[in-house]
Protein backbone atom coordinates (compact mmCIF):
# COMPACT_ATOMS: atom_id res chain seq x y z
CA UNK A 1 0.00 0.00 0.00
CA UNK A 2 1.21 3.52 -0.77
CA UNK A 3 0.24 5.02 2.58
CA UNK A 4 0.93 2.06 4.88
CA UNK A 5 3.89 2.50 7.19
CA UNK A 6 6.57 -0.11 7.75
CA UNK A 7 6.38 -1.70 11.20
CA UNK A 8 9.59 -2.56 13.03
CA UNK A 9 9.63 -4.69 16.18
CA UNK A 10 12.49 -4.29 18.64
CA UNK A 11 13.02 -7.08 21.15
CA UNK A 12 13.79 -6.21 24.77
CA UNK A 13 14.81 -8.13 27.89
CA UNK A 14 14.02 -6.83 31.37
CA UNK A 15 16.25 -8.02 34.22
CA UNK A 16 15.37 -7.63 37.88
CA UNK A 17 17.68 -7.94 40.85
CA UNK A 18 16.39 -10.67 43.18
CA UNK A 19 17.72 -8.72 46.19
CA UNK A 20 17.13 -4.98 45.64
CA UNK A 21 14.48 -5.25 42.89
CA UNK A 22 16.26 -2.88 40.47
CA UNK A 23 14.88 -3.23 36.94
CA UNK A 24 17.14 -2.99 33.88
CA UNK A 25 15.80 -2.87 30.35
CA UNK A 26 18.15 -3.82 27.51
CA UNK A 27 18.04 -5.16 23.94
CA UNK A 28 17.35 -8.91 23.67
CA UNK A 29 20.43 -11.10 23.24
CA UNK A 30 20.28 -14.45 21.51
CA UNK A 31 20.03 -17.12 24.23
CA UNK A 32 18.01 -15.04 26.70
CA UNK A 33 15.22 -17.08 28.30
CA UNK A 34 12.77 -16.06 30.99
CA UNK A 35 13.79 -16.57 34.64
CA UNK A 36 17.44 -17.18 33.74
CA UNK A 37 19.80 -15.96 36.48
CA UNK A 38 22.42 -13.64 35.07
CA UNK A 39 25.28 -11.49 36.28
CA UNK A 40 25.67 -9.58 39.53
CA UNK A 41 23.43 -6.57 40.09
CA UNK A 42 25.06 -3.18 39.43
CA UNK A 43 23.58 -1.63 42.60
CA UNK A 44 24.05 -4.42 45.17
CA UNK A 45 25.65 -7.85 45.58
CA UNK A 46 22.51 -9.70 44.45
CA UNK A 47 21.95 -11.46 41.12
CA UNK A 48 19.67 -10.40 38.32
CA UNK A 49 16.97 -12.61 36.79
CA UNK A 50 15.18 -12.17 33.46
CA UNK A 51 11.63 -11.14 34.30
CA UNK A 52 10.25 -10.19 30.89
CA UNK A 53 11.08 -10.61 27.21
CA UNK A 54 8.87 -8.60 24.91
CA UNK A 55 8.64 -6.76 21.61
CA UNK A 56 7.89 -3.10 20.98
CA UNK A 57 6.53 -2.28 17.55
CA UNK A 58 7.00 1.16 16.02
CA UNK A 59 5.72 2.44 12.68
CA UNK A 60 8.22 4.11 10.37
CA UNK B 1 -17.04 25.32 -39.14
CA UNK B 2 -18.05 27.57 -36.34
CA UNK B 3 -17.59 25.98 -32.93
CA UNK B 4 -18.14 29.16 -30.93
CA UNK B 5 -21.87 28.68 -30.61
CA UNK B 6 -21.61 24.99 -29.52
CA UNK B 7 -24.70 24.06 -27.51
CA UNK B 8 -24.67 20.87 -25.42
CA UNK B 9 -28.43 20.99 -24.87
CA UNK B 10 -28.94 21.13 -28.60
CA UNK B 11 -26.54 18.24 -29.32
CA UNK B 12 -28.20 15.82 -26.90
CA UNK B 13 -31.58 17.48 -27.18
CA UNK B 14 -32.06 17.52 -23.41
CA UNK B 15 -35.57 18.79 -23.73
CA UNK B 16 -36.48 16.24 -26.38
CA UNK B 17 -36.94 12.52 -25.41
CA UNK B 18 -36.99 11.28 -28.97
CA UNK B 19 -33.28 11.91 -29.75
CA UNK B 20 -31.78 8.45 -30.67
CA UNK B 21 -28.22 9.47 -29.61
CA UNK B 22 -29.43 10.27 -26.08
CA UNK B 23 -31.37 7.01 -25.93
CA UNK B 24 -28.22 5.02 -26.80
CA UNK B 25 -26.17 6.90 -24.17
CA UNK B 26 -28.61 5.89 -21.43
CA UNK B 27 -29.76 2.47 -22.59
CA UNK B 28 -26.35 1.01 -23.52
CA UNK B 29 -24.94 0.93 -19.93
CA UNK B 30 -28.22 -0.51 -18.66
CA UNK B 31 -28.04 -3.38 -21.18
CA UNK B 32 -24.36 -3.83 -20.40
CA UNK B 33 -24.98 -4.14 -16.66
CA UNK B 34 -28.05 -6.38 -17.06
CA UNK B 35 -26.23 -8.92 -19.23
CA UNK B 36 -22.60 -8.53 -18.14
CA UNK B 37 -22.95 -7.21 -14.55
CA UNK B 38 -21.75 -10.44 -12.92
CA UNK B 39 -18.75 -10.67 -15.27
CA UNK B 40 -17.76 -7.09 -14.41
CA UNK B 41 -18.09 -7.83 -10.68
CA UNK B 42 -16.14 -11.06 -11.18
CA UNK B 43 -13.36 -9.09 -12.88
CA UNK B 44 -13.16 -6.51 -10.08
CA UNK B 45 -13.30 -9.14 -7.30
CA UNK B 46 -10.75 -11.33 -9.08
CA UNK B 47 -8.23 -8.51 -9.06
CA UNK B 48 -8.59 -8.18 -5.27
CA UNK B 49 -8.29 -11.92 -4.68
CA UNK B 50 -5.28 -12.17 -7.01
CA UNK B 51 -3.46 -9.62 -4.84
CA UNK B 52 -4.23 -11.70 -1.73
CA UNK B 53 -3.15 -14.90 -3.49
CA UNK B 54 0.17 -13.36 -4.49
CA UNK B 55 0.77 -12.41 -0.85
CA UNK B 56 -0.14 -15.93 0.31
CA UNK B 57 2.21 -17.43 -2.27
CA UNK B 58 5.04 -15.21 -0.97
CA UNK B 59 4.26 -16.21 2.64
CA UNK B 60 4.31 -19.90 1.66
CA UNK B 61 7.65 -19.57 -0.11
CA UNK B 62 9.15 -17.43 2.67
CA UNK B 63 8.18 -19.88 5.43
CA UNK B 64 9.59 -22.82 3.42
CA UNK B 65 12.87 -20.97 2.76
CA UNK B 66 13.19 -19.95 6.43
CA UNK B 67 12.71 -23.57 7.50
CA UNK B 68 15.21 -24.96 4.99
CA UNK B 69 17.81 -22.30 5.86
CA UNK B 70 17.36 -22.92 9.58
CA UNK B 71 17.83 -26.67 9.17
CA UNK B 72 20.87 -26.21 6.90
CA UNK B 73 22.58 -23.58 9.08
CA UNK B 74 21.84 -24.88 12.57
CA UNK B 75 21.73 -28.67 12.36
CA UNK B 76 24.29 -31.21 11.31
CA UNK B 77 22.39 -32.70 8.38
CA UNK B 78 23.93 -35.61 6.51
CA UNK B 79 22.04 -35.27 3.23
CA UNK B 80 20.31 -32.38 1.48
CA UNK B 81 17.16 -31.80 3.61
CA UNK B 82 15.13 -30.00 0.88
CA UNK B 83 13.50 -33.14 -0.54
CA UNK B 84 12.51 -34.41 2.90
CA UNK B 85 11.16 -31.03 4.00
CA UNK B 86 9.09 -30.72 0.82
CA UNK B 87 7.67 -34.18 1.52
CA UNK B 88 6.77 -33.11 5.10
CA UNK B 89 5.00 -30.01 3.76
CA UNK B 90 2.68 -32.18 1.68
CA UNK B 91 1.58 -34.38 4.61
CA UNK B 92 -2.14 -34.44 5.19
CA UNK B 93 -4.41 -35.77 7.93
CA UNK B 94 -7.68 -37.52 7.19
CA UNK B 95 -10.05 -36.97 10.09
CA UNK B 96 -12.15 -40.00 11.20
CA UNK B 97 -15.66 -40.53 9.85
CA UNK B 98 -18.24 -38.81 12.08
CA UNK B 99 -21.45 -40.36 10.67
CA UNK B 100 -21.62 -42.32 13.93
CA UNK B 101 -20.33 -39.82 16.53
CA UNK B 102 -19.95 -42.49 19.22
CA UNK B 103 -16.26 -42.65 20.16
CA UNK B 104 -15.25 -39.89 17.71
CA UNK B 105 -13.09 -38.05 20.29
CA UNK B 106 -10.91 -41.12 20.89
CA UNK B 107 -10.52 -41.59 17.14
CA UNK B 108 -9.55 -37.92 16.57
CA UNK B 109 -7.22 -38.10 19.56
CA UNK B 110 -5.53 -41.21 18.15
CA UNK B 111 -5.18 -39.70 14.65
CA UNK B 112 -3.70 -36.43 15.92
CA UNK B 113 -1.29 -38.17 18.34
CA UNK B 114 -0.16 -40.59 15.63
CA UNK B 115 0.53 -37.69 13.29
CA UNK B 116 2.51 -35.85 15.99
CA UNK B 117 4.60 -38.94 16.79
CA UNK B 118 5.20 -39.72 13.13
CA UNK B 119 6.28 -36.14 12.34
CA UNK B 120 8.55 -36.04 15.40
CA UNK B 121 10.37 -39.24 14.46
CA UNK B 122 10.77 -38.15 10.84
CA UNK B 123 12.01 -34.66 11.77
CA UNK B 124 14.49 -36.33 14.11
CA UNK B 125 15.77 -38.39 11.18
CA UNK B 126 16.97 -35.13 9.53
CA UNK B 127 19.70 -34.95 12.15
CA UNK B 128 19.65 -37.72 14.81
CA UNK B 129 21.88 -35.69 17.17
CA UNK B 130 19.44 -32.77 17.50
CA UNK B 131 18.17 -32.07 21.03
CA UNK B 132 14.52 -31.83 22.09
CA UNK B 133 14.45 -28.00 22.01
CA UNK B 134 15.65 -27.96 18.38
CA UNK B 135 13.27 -30.79 17.49
CA UNK B 136 10.26 -28.89 18.85
CA UNK B 137 11.39 -25.73 17.10
CA UNK B 138 11.65 -27.49 13.73
CA UNK B 139 8.25 -29.10 14.31
CA UNK B 140 6.69 -25.69 15.01
CA UNK B 141 8.32 -24.11 11.94
CA UNK B 142 7.16 -27.07 9.86
CA UNK B 143 3.63 -26.66 11.19
CA UNK B 144 3.66 -22.97 10.17
CA UNK B 145 5.04 -23.71 6.69
CA UNK B 146 2.59 -26.56 6.02
CA UNK B 147 -0.37 -24.48 7.28
CA UNK B 148 0.58 -21.60 4.96
CA UNK B 149 0.98 -24.08 2.09
CA UNK B 150 -2.49 -25.51 2.78
CA UNK B 151 -4.10 -22.04 3.04
CA UNK B 152 -2.59 -21.02 -0.32
CA UNK B 153 -3.75 -24.24 -2.00
CA UNK B 154 -7.34 -23.94 -0.73
CA UNK B 155 -7.71 -20.24 -1.63
CA UNK B 156 -6.14 -20.84 -5.04
CA UNK B 157 -8.46 -23.81 -5.68
CA UNK B 158 -11.58 -21.80 -4.81
CA UNK B 159 -10.44 -18.88 -6.96
CA UNK B 160 -9.54 -20.97 -10.01
CA UNK B 161 -12.80 -22.95 -9.79
CA UNK B 162 -14.86 -19.74 -9.76
CA UNK B 163 -12.84 -18.35 -12.69
CA UNK B 164 -13.11 -21.59 -14.66
CA UNK B 165 -16.89 -21.70 -14.25
CA UNK B 166 -17.10 -17.91 -14.74
CA UNK B 167 -19.29 -18.03 -11.65
CA UNK B 168 -19.56 -14.84 -9.59
CA UNK B 169 -21.59 -16.24 -6.64
CA UNK B 170 -18.92 -18.93 -6.19
CA UNK B 171 -16.23 -16.32 -5.63
CA UNK B 172 -18.32 -14.31 -3.10
CA UNK B 173 -17.61 -16.47 0.00
CA UNK B 174 -13.91 -16.28 -0.79
CA UNK B 175 -14.06 -12.48 -1.07
CA UNK B 176 -15.81 -12.31 2.31
CA UNK B 177 -13.42 -14.73 4.03
CA UNK B 178 -10.17 -13.41 2.53
CA UNK B 179 -9.53 -10.62 5.11
CA UNK B 180 -9.80 -13.18 7.96
CA UNK B 181 -7.58 -15.66 6.11
CA UNK B 182 -4.99 -12.94 5.45
CA UNK B 183 -4.99 -11.94 9.14
CA UNK B 184 -4.22 -15.54 10.15
CA UNK B 185 -1.57 -15.96 7.45
CA UNK B 186 0.15 -12.66 8.34
CA UNK B 187 0.20 -13.70 12.02
CA UNK B 188 1.81 -17.02 11.09
CA UNK B 189 4.55 -15.48 8.97
CA UNK B 190 5.34 -12.93 11.69
CA UNK B 191 5.53 -15.74 14.27
CA UNK B 192 8.60 -17.33 12.63
CA UNK B 193 11.30 -15.00 14.13
CA UNK B 194 9.98 -15.47 17.69
CA UNK B 195 9.98 -19.28 17.46
CA UNK B 196 13.39 -19.29 15.76
CA UNK B 197 14.92 -17.26 18.61
CA UNK B 198 13.16 -19.19 21.44
CA UNK B 199 11.28 -16.09 22.53
CA UNK B 200 8.02 -16.18 24.51
CA UNK B 201 4.84 -15.60 22.49
CA UNK B 202 1.54 -14.11 23.71
CA UNK B 203 0.06 -17.59 24.14
CA UNK B 204 2.83 -18.31 26.66
CA UNK B 205 1.32 -16.10 29.38
CA UNK B 206 -0.24 -19.11 31.21
CA UNK B 207 3.04 -21.09 31.31
CA UNK B 208 4.86 -17.84 32.28
CA UNK B 209 2.70 -17.37 35.40
CA UNK B 210 2.90 -21.03 36.45
CA UNK B 211 6.59 -21.34 35.45
CA UNK B 212 7.53 -18.52 37.81
CA UNK B 213 5.67 -20.23 40.67
CA UNK B 214 7.60 -23.45 39.93
CA UNK B 215 11.03 -21.79 40.18
CA UNK B 216 13.26 -23.23 42.88
CA UNK B 217 10.89 -26.15 43.50
CA UNK B 218 11.42 -29.77 42.60
CA UNK B 219 10.05 -30.71 39.16
CA UNK B 220 9.05 -34.04 37.67
CA UNK B 221 7.87 -35.09 34.23
CA UNK B 222 4.27 -36.17 34.71
CA UNK B 223 3.32 -36.70 31.05
CA UNK B 224 5.00 -36.30 27.67
CA UNK B 225 6.71 -32.87 27.61
CA UNK B 226 4.71 -31.84 30.70
CA UNK B 227 6.23 -30.75 33.99
CA UNK B 228 4.79 -30.89 37.53
CA UNK B 229 5.77 -29.19 40.79
CA UNK B 230 4.09 -29.57 44.16
CA UNK B 231 4.11 -26.53 46.44
CA UNK B 232 2.33 -25.37 49.58
CA UNK B 233 0.32 -22.16 49.69
CA UNK B 234 -1.70 -20.86 52.66
CA UNK B 235 -2.22 -24.39 54.08
CA UNK B 236 -3.28 -25.72 50.67
CA UNK B 237 -1.42 -28.11 48.40
CA UNK B 238 -0.88 -26.82 44.85
CA UNK B 239 -0.05 -29.08 41.90
CA UNK B 240 1.51 -26.81 39.26
CA UNK B 241 1.37 -28.14 35.72
CA UNK B 242 2.83 -26.69 32.52
CA UNK B 243 4.51 -27.79 29.30
CA UNK B 244 8.26 -28.38 29.61
CA UNK B 245 9.95 -25.15 28.58
CA UNK B 246 11.81 -23.49 27.06
CA UNK B 247 11.00 -25.75 24.10
CA UNK B 248 8.17 -24.73 21.78
CA UNK B 249 5.48 -27.16 22.93
CA UNK B 250 2.07 -27.19 24.61
CA UNK B 251 2.74 -30.52 26.34
CA UNK B 252 -0.06 -32.90 27.31
CA UNK B 253 -1.79 -31.24 30.29
CA UNK B 254 -4.85 -33.54 30.10
CA UNK B 255 -2.69 -36.67 30.54
CA UNK B 256 -0.89 -34.95 33.42
CA UNK B 257 -4.16 -33.98 35.12
CA UNK B 258 -5.54 -37.49 34.72
CA UNK B 259 -2.47 -38.94 36.41
CA UNK B 260 -2.56 -36.39 39.28
CA UNK B 261 -6.26 -37.05 39.90
CA UNK B 262 -5.81 -40.80 39.89
CA UNK B 263 -3.26 -40.53 42.69
CA UNK B 264 -4.58 -37.57 44.75
CA UNK B 265 -7.84 -36.10 45.99
CA UNK B 266 -8.24 -32.79 44.15
CA UNK B 267 -10.78 -30.13 45.18
CA UNK B 268 -10.43 -27.60 42.35
CA UNK B 269 -8.76 -27.09 38.98
CA UNK B 270 -7.64 -23.64 37.84
CA UNK B 271 -6.54 -23.07 34.25
CA UNK B 272 -4.63 -19.99 33.03
CA UNK B 273 -4.60 -19.41 29.29
CA UNK B 274 -4.55 -16.79 26.55
CA UNK B 275 -7.94 -16.18 24.90
CA UNK B 276 -8.87 -14.51 21.64
CA UNK B 277 -10.23 -11.03 22.29
CA UNK B 278 -13.34 -9.78 20.56
CA UNK B 279 -13.14 -6.71 18.34
CA UNK B 280 -13.38 -3.64 20.58
CA UNK B 281 -12.01 -5.44 23.63
CA UNK B 282 -8.70 -4.24 25.06
CA UNK B 283 -5.65 -6.34 24.45
CA UNK B 284 -4.10 -7.80 27.63
CA UNK B 285 -7.33 -7.47 29.61
CA UNK B 286 -7.89 -10.24 32.17
CA UNK B 287 -11.13 -12.16 32.71
CA UNK B 288 -12.17 -14.95 35.05
CA UNK B 289 -14.71 -17.67 34.41
CA UNK B 290 -15.77 -21.29 34.66
CA UNK B 291 -14.90 -24.23 32.45
CA UNK B 292 -11.75 -25.54 30.83
CA UNK B 293 -9.78 -22.76 29.13
CA UNK B 294 -7.79 -24.62 26.51
CA UNK B 295 -7.75 -24.35 22.73
CA UNK B 296 -6.67 -26.80 20.08
CA UNK B 297 -8.69 -29.43 18.29
CA UNK B 298 -10.86 -30.13 21.37
CA UNK B 299 -9.61 -33.54 22.49
CA UNK B 300 -7.54 -32.16 25.41
CA UNK B 301 -10.52 -30.10 26.62
CA UNK B 302 -12.77 -33.16 26.36
CA UNK B 303 -10.33 -35.22 28.43
CA UNK B 304 -10.02 -32.50 31.11
CA UNK B 305 -13.82 -32.04 31.31
CA UNK B 306 -14.33 -35.80 31.52
CA UNK B 307 -11.88 -36.29 34.38
CA UNK B 308 -13.29 -33.26 36.25
CA UNK B 309 -16.87 -34.51 35.83
CA UNK B 310 -16.02 -38.05 36.97
CA UNK B 311 -14.37 -36.68 40.13
CA UNK B 312 -16.95 -33.90 40.61
CA UNK B 313 -14.27 -31.18 40.68
CA UNK B 314 -15.04 -27.58 39.56
CA UNK B 315 -12.87 -25.97 36.87
CA UNK B 316 -12.09 -22.24 37.12
CA UNK B 317 -10.27 -20.21 34.49
CA UNK B 318 -8.31 -17.00 34.17
CA UNK B 319 -7.70 -15.75 30.64
CA UNK B 320 -5.61 -12.94 29.17
CA UNK B 321 -7.30 -11.53 26.06
CA UNK B 322 -5.26 -10.96 22.90
CA UNK B 323 -5.54 -10.99 19.10
CA UNK B 324 -4.55 -13.92 16.85
CA UNK B 325 -1.37 -12.10 15.91
CA UNK B 326 -0.43 -11.29 19.50
CA UNK B 327 -1.02 -14.90 20.54
CA UNK B 328 1.59 -16.38 18.20
CA UNK B 329 4.11 -13.55 17.83
CA UNK B 330 6.66 -12.18 20.33
CA UNK B 331 4.88 -11.28 23.58
CA UNK B 332 3.96 -7.60 23.90
CA UNK B 333 4.91 -5.57 26.98
CA UNK B 334 1.24 -5.19 27.95
CA UNK B 335 0.73 -8.96 27.98
CA UNK B 336 4.01 -9.57 29.86
CA UNK B 337 2.93 -7.01 32.47
CA UNK B 338 -0.26 -8.97 33.22
CA UNK B 339 1.76 -11.91 34.65
CA UNK B 340 1.96 -10.36 38.12
CA UNK B 341 -1.73 -9.32 38.13
CA UNK B 342 -2.80 -12.82 37.05
CA UNK B 343 -0.72 -14.29 39.87
CA UNK B 344 -2.47 -12.08 42.44
CA UNK B 345 -5.88 -12.99 40.99
CA UNK B 346 -4.90 -16.67 41.09
CA UNK B 347 -4.01 -16.42 44.79
CA UNK B 348 -7.38 -14.78 45.48
CA UNK B 349 -9.20 -17.43 43.47
CA UNK B 350 -7.49 -20.24 45.41
CA UNK B 351 -8.41 -18.67 48.78
CA UNK B 352 -12.01 -17.91 47.74
CA UNK B 353 -12.79 -21.34 46.30
CA UNK B 354 -10.94 -23.78 48.54
CA UNK B 355 -10.65 -24.43 52.26
CA UNK B 356 -7.59 -24.99 54.38
CA UNK B 357 -6.07 -28.45 53.79
CA UNK B 358 -7.51 -28.86 50.30
CA UNK B 359 -5.62 -29.50 47.05
CA UNK B 360 -5.72 -27.55 43.78
CA UNK B 361 -4.31 -28.28 40.32
CA UNK B 362 -3.13 -25.16 38.50
CA UNK B 363 -2.49 -25.55 34.78
CA UNK B 364 -0.57 -22.98 32.72
CA UNK B 365 -1.97 -23.65 29.25
CA UNK B 366 -0.21 -22.54 26.09
CA UNK B 367 2.97 -22.66 24.07
CA UNK B 368 5.93 -22.58 26.41
CA UNK B 369 8.53 -21.34 23.88
CA UNK B 370 11.18 -19.39 25.81
CA UNK B 371 9.42 -20.04 29.14
CA UNK B 372 11.27 -22.49 31.42
CA UNK B 373 10.15 -23.54 34.90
Amino acid sequence: MIFSKKKITTEYTVEQCTKCGTLTKRKFNHGDVLFATLLKCASCDGHTRIEKIFGETVEQ
Amino acid sequence: MNFTNFDLDQLFSMGDDSNPLLMIVWILPIILFVFYGQQIQLFVTSREIKKGLKKLDNFREESRTELINYVKNNLKVKNDPVKKIDKFLEYFTIMPVDMDPNGIVDKVHHTVRSREDYTRSHVKSLSPEMNDIELNKIQTLLEIASSLQMIYKIVNHMFLTAKKQNNYPLILPLQMLLPFIMEQAEAMIEAIPAFKSDQPVGDGIGPMVVGKMMLEHEKETIAFQTSLSKIDFEDRKLFLLKAEGPASTVGRPADGLEKIMSENKIDAIIMIDAALKMEGEDSASIAQGFGAAIGGIGTERFQIEAVATTNNVPIFSIVVKQSVKEAITLMTEDIADTAEIVRLQLNEMILENTKSGQSVVIIGVGNTSGVPQ
